[in-house]
């Protein structure tokens, strides 16, 4: 698992995710957003583009992360799930406060 | 005609985790070809959830030992995971589902596994057995002489 944190300026951090996002690796996700909102980047995009699988372990950490940037004023957003993760989702009725959006890049910009 | 392939592991904890399952389903699907994606996913998460919920709460401080057999047949994936850890009152208290502890365990169980309710969007744990529930055809649960008995099957759609 490896996380890749860019700063891309006007407050969002891009988060890239390769790998599984479980119970293993989900603590860190949870490090990853804390240090980027301590940093001043509230509006996280989380790249989920080569998350090969995510538990609820790995859901529980974007939620945690969407409570911390909003508590913060800003946001998290999802990008670029998988089949698997998309399922996931939707048996929770996740897509509706997790918004997929195509890109990461893209997900704070238009 | 699709012949049934059995697969088999123990997991002891530490320093296994679920990353130990997640290998051994690689080579469960490496020999399950009919098996589709949809179904694939979703055994995989309910299996995962399942673990997970067992080595993080079933643990006493003695690690946890698990036997897990899954098997894969032209209509249906099995898997039965068998662990040392405690006794599964810890695990319906994970749930953050109120559980009456005063009656028998089975029967606080049975409960808890015939309840379908997700909990709300935004709690950050508490779904497991819900989570499970909504993606296998069958979740079965005895203990017996200490040893955890789970059992979950998944009847393939396609």
């Amino acid at each position: 698992m490896q996380f890749t944190v860019t700063d891309q300026g006007d407050g969002i951090a891009v988060v890239h995710i390769a790998g599984r996002l479980n119970m293993v690796t989900a603590p860190r996700l949870r490090e990853v957003v804390a240090a980027s909102v301590a940093a001043g980047q509230n509006r996280v995009a989380v790249d989920l583009s080569d998350v090969d699988f995510i538990d609820f372990s790995g859901l529980g950490a974007l939620i945690g992360g969407l409570k911390a940037t909003r508590q913060a004023g800003g946001d998290l957003r999802i990008a670029a799930p998988n089949e698997q993760v998309r399922l996931v989702l939707q048996l929770i009725n996740m897509e509706r406060v997790l918004t997929a959006y195509p890109a990461a890049s893209s997900a704070f910009h238009g | 005609m699709v012949s049934s392939s059995t697969h088999t592991l123990t997991l002891i904890s530490p320093p296994d985790d679920v990353n130990t399952v997640h290998a051994l389903l690689e080579t469960v699907w490496a020999d399950a070809a009919h098996v589709s994606p949809t179904d694939r996913f979703s055994f995989e998460t309910a299996l995962i959830e399942l673990a997970s919920n067992v080595l993080r709460h079933a643990d006493t401080g003695c690690g946890v030992t698990c036997g897990l057999r899954l098997e894969v047949s032209e209509d249906r994936i099995d898997g039965r995971l068998n662990d040392t850890g405690a006794m599964v009152t810890e695990l319906l208290l994970a749930t953050d589902r109120p559980v009456d502890l005063s009656v028998d365990a089975d029967v606080a169980l049975a409960g808890v596994l015939a309840t379908r309710e997700m909990p709300d969007v935004l709690c950050e744990s508490g779904r497991g057995m819900a989570l499970i529930h909504a993606l296998v055809d069958e979740l079965d649960y005895v203990r017996d002489n200490d040893v955890n008995h789970w059992h979950i099957v998944r009847t393939l759609r396609s």
